[in-house]
């Protein structure tokens, strides 16, 4: 079944779908104004979680450490540079980008990307579920606390913001970074939020339906849900009709995660009052059939870098007041298996993109020998709470870290500039 | 195939956010007793579903509904035996799905949804939809394994004991690959089953096994593996368990043994009354409430003790509970379920063509079947699901399902005149409606929401002519849908 407007009213419906829109909202809806949140004065987040484990290792060749990675991954390694396309990037002389990374290059060159190496959380556990839990609610290690990191920053914000899309997860369920006494969005599809069913009647259904939510008065979940759902097919009624057409032809990968970006370019210049969105990239949990310059893990990263590349052309005169950043819940084992893939490990790495990243590798390498691993496998010697609690307090000016991160002292890295 | 195995691979991790949600109230009030208990163990209240109750009465009928192997099933059987990829052997369906993975898929997936819809049995593909959460495998990785598993470890035990549950589960090739204890020997126990065999399959995360225990399993249970390139079936390899001794739970396992180890290890988890506690806990929340009174968690966790886990005495105690019984409008359906209860609402004008148009709106709302991808399967609480992008799915798809006959729905015919009866007035129409799909008994004035909108006078007893009916029926019954009385049970 398809639920959307164009399959059921056919072509040149723009008009006239929103004529009838005006006054298809209930009076009660207030057309909210959000002041647009202080958006001059701090950085829209956009924080990609890549699920499953990122092989840190292959994604961002260590080819400096000559043996001591390339003794351990016989078949999947990827070469040193040598300026084919079946080898690895140069950045900086030891670290180099995987050839699908391809795309990312020039927005490292531009000094706009910055690669953090070694990365992780303290907690040693390689379970995909917990490791996920933990760095998602912030506090590794502890069960105990049921919200996200992301819900403390806003419940902890010095400023206000009522809009719908505050905080938006784009995808089918909101991670459980979100998890908390927030109002959070999720989101799947801009062009597909509103209603089906006959256009024709569709002031009677809007009518019926916030009766039956008693959305007039809310008072449980149910009805708050359901007047968040008016909100924002209200908020989001003419972005619905609009075909979004990014900018600078920037080219989306036609996937989960490219249309995900997608959208939420089209929400940060559409002015919504988003503050953080989230989206998933999955699928990195590569125990066979990993590969080196192909295989699985190269069509993930080609995602990941086309999405990424288009989202910063699009953005291009908007990323001084936006950040992106990526995380996965660990790294894979320095040593592939004997399925050409790798298993659970500790360190990954992750990536910042944007006008306030400071550029550049950052990582404090101890090696891939010896006493530098931890339990065998690349150790974590930057924990991924410092990078965000520097986003936090440089770029998005939320100080409240040691209630963001409980129980942690944050370094700060310089990995971004005021 | 619309779904390929690309596209499959890319679901999301999994998260299970806690939030209180609580409908019930008078919003929420079932008709009868015997209505709350048919929302429950059914997937959507049929006129026959009544019928039988009323023919049985409630504990004739939850006595019914428990003794699954005796309840003729010739829906199914029809529907299976033209289904040969759901029968074979994991060998032949291997072959297969390596040639045809969007095919095996698909009817993996379709069947998933059809025998929820027309079983017979009813209770018993609710218990199978819960132990496939508890002992969730993703179908995406384990195509062939994961159909295997669903016949022959969930569905097998599925009312039986929980000890033979469990002891299926740990020689199950899909659990042994998806946990990686195919590869763990010792010397290098690997500690991924180990840990969730406790943590997620017995004694729950609070359940008093330590990190120690964890690895004391694992070097138990090393050399239970898959015989790869011969049946790949269960086997167990003595070259690699360790044979050492082992102290798992305080209990001594001596050294020099072969397959005991961990045949011991499952009868301490399956025995234990942490698991009694932990199952007695999610059963609870499945069949209760998101947070069930601790009186009948309590009581239920006894029975599962005292009974050596029998799951059928079990649920039967659950099921004839007064905590169960007042427990209405407590559940969210999750949205198979609400999948399912539209499919069961509307199914005796409904015809099938494009299997897909069900699955595709169950990836939107996120529980495709069997998905999941982290071992602690899909959540269980409303709010995990409870969310903008779920909830207008809903509405959408209760609308434009029910606008099938339309032509709102590629692939799927809808004679909505063969699901309602006529009505002459206006109010009877709207009553007529809210009967057949939902099991409370509306207030007063969200039924009053109904008449309005096919009569713009709000008078109920205004008459229904063909051109009414034509024009609103199908936005009566998608709004039914749509409803928040259809989405709590």
């Amino acid at each position: 079944m398809s639920i959307s407007r164009r399959q059921f009213l056919g072509g040149g419906i723009a008009t006239g779908v929103l004529g009838v829109g005006q006054h298809l909202f209930p009076r009660w809806m207030p057309r909210m104004a959000f002041g647009q949140a202080g958006s001059r004065e701090r950085d829209v987040m956009v924080v990609i979680f890549n699920r499953g484990g990122m092989d840190g290792l292959n994604a961002v060749v260590p080819f400096g450490e000559g043996a001591g990675y390339y003794d351990k991954r016989p078949t999947i390694a990827i070469r040193e540079p040598d300026g084919s396309d079946t080898s690895a990037i140069d950045l900086n002389g030891f670290f180099g980008l995987h050839p699908r990374l391809r795309p990312l290059k020039d927005i490292y060159d531009a000094g706009a990307l910055t690669v953090i190496h070694g990365v992780g959380s303290p907690d040693p556990s390689r379970s995909h579920f917990e490791a996920m839990e933990y760095m998602e609610r912030g506090i590794p290690g502890d069960k105990m606390t049921a919200t996200g990191w992301v819900a403390r920053h806003l419940a902890t914000a010095s400023w206000t913001n009522n809009s719908p899309f505050r905080a938006v997860g784009m995808g089918t369920m909101l991670p459980a970074s979100f998890r908390g006494e927030i109002s959070a969005l999720a989101l799947r599809s801009i062009a597909d939020f509103h209603l089906g069913g006959r256009q024709d009647q569709l002031a009677q259904v809007q009518r019926t339906l916030s009766g039956l939510y008693r959305v007039e008065t809310p008072d449980d979940i149910l009805s708050a849900q359901a007047g968040q759902v008016f909100n924002t097919m209200s908020q989001l009624e003419e972005l619905a009709n609009q075909f979004y057409q990014p900018e600078y032809g920037a080219d989306y990968p036609d996937s989960e995660f490219g249309r995900g970006l997608r959208q939420i370019a089209q929400l940060i210049k559409a002015d919504m009052g988003l503050e953080i969105a989230c989206v998933d990239s999955g699928g990195w949990d590569t125990h066979d059939g990993q590969g080196s310059v192909d295989g699985e893990m190269s069509f993930l990263l080609d995602d990941f870098a086309r999405g990424l590349a288009a989202f910063h052309a699009d953005m291009q005169d908007h990323m001084n007041r936006v950040t992106v950043v990526s995380m996965s819940e660990f790294g894979r084992t320095a040593s592939e298996n004997a399925s050409a893939g790798t298993d659970h490990g500790r360190a990954s790495v992750m990536f910042v993109m944007g006008g306030a990243s400071a550029g550049g590798v950052h990582a404090d390498w101890r090696g891939l020998t010896g006493d530098a691993l931890e339990d065998g496998d690349l150790a974590v010697t930057t924990d991924y709470r410092d990078v965000l609690a520097e986003l936090l307090i440089k770029r998005v000016k939320n100080n409240a870290v040691d209630q963001i991160f409980p129980n942690h002292t944050v370094n700060l890295h310089n990995i971004f500039v005021e | 195939m619309p779904i390929n195995r690309r596209d499959f691979f890319a679901m999301l991790g999994g998260v299970t956010p806690v939030a209180p949600n609580q409908a019930g109230g008078d919003d929420f009030s079932p008709r009868s007793p015997e209505l709350h208990v048919l929302s429950r163990l059914t997937w959507g209240v049929t006129p026959a579903d009544i019928a039988n109750i009323q023919q049985m009465g409630m504990e004739g009928y939850i006595e019914w509904q428990l003794n699954p192997e005796a309840i003729p099933d010739p829906r199914v059987d029809e529907f299976m035996s033209r289904r040969q990829v759901l029968s074979m052997s994991a060998t032949e369906l291997r072959r297969i799905a390596d040639e045809q993975y969007g095919f095996v898929l698909t009817n993996v997936l379709w069947a998933r949804l059809f025998r929820a819809t027309h079983s017979e049995r009813q209770l018993y593909e609710r218990i199978v939809e819960f132990w496939t959460d508890h002992f969730n495998i993703p179908l995406q990785d384990f195509l062939t394994e994961k159909t295997i598993d669903d016949r022959e470890v969930i569905r097998k035990h599925a009312l039986g004991n929980f000890r033979d549950l469990l002891f299926a589960s740990a020689q199950s090739p899909a659990m042994l690959m998806y946990l990686d204890n195919d590869v763990s020997n010792k010397e290098h126990p690997n500690e991924n089953y180990a840990r969730e065999l406790m943590e997620l399959h017995t004694l729950g995360v609070s359940g008093g096994y330590t990190e120690a225990d964890v690895k004391e399993v694992a070097r138990a249970l090393t050399g239970w593996t898959i015989e790869y390139g011969r049946n790949d079936m269960f086997v167990f390899d003595m070259n690699r368990h360790d044979t050492g001794e082992k102290l798992v739970l305080g209990q001594s396992l001596p050294a020099g043994r072969g397959i005991e180890d961990g045949l011991q290890v499952l009868d301490i988890l399956a025995y234990h009354p942490s698991t009694a506690r932990f199952i007695a806990q999610k059963l609870c929340r499945r069949f209760v409430a998101d947070f069930p009174p601790e009186t009948i968690v309590q009581s239920t966790a006894e029975v599962f003790f005292t009974t050596g886990g029998d799951i059928r005495a079990t649920m039967r105690h659950l099921l004839l509970s007064d905590e169960f019984m007042t427990a209405y409008g407590q559940k969210f359906r999750r949205p198979i379920d609400f999948i399912v209860g539209t499919l069961r609402a509307l199914r005796d004008g409904l015809e099938v063509d494009n299997t897909y148009v069900f699955i595709e709106p169950l990836e939107g709302m996120g529980q495709i079947p069997y998905a999941w991808n982290p071992p602690n399967g899909y959540p269980d609480v409303a709010g995990a699901w409870l969310n903008t992008n779920g909830l207008l799915y809903r509405w959408n798809i209760g609308l434009s399902m029910a606008l099938a006959g339309e032509g709102y729905a590629d692939g799927i015919a809808l004679n909505l005149d063969a699901v309602i009866p006529p009505a002459n007035t206006v109010g009877e129409l709207v009553d007529l409606v809210a009967d057949r799909m939902v099991a409370v008994t509306l207030p007063a004035d969200l039924r009053q929401l109904f008449i309005n909108l096919l009569n713009r006078d709000g008078d109920a007893s205004a008459p229904v002519d063909a051109r009414l009916r034509r024009d609103y029926l199908p936005t009566l019954v998608g709004l039914m849908i749509a409803s928040p009385q259809f989405q709590w049970h």
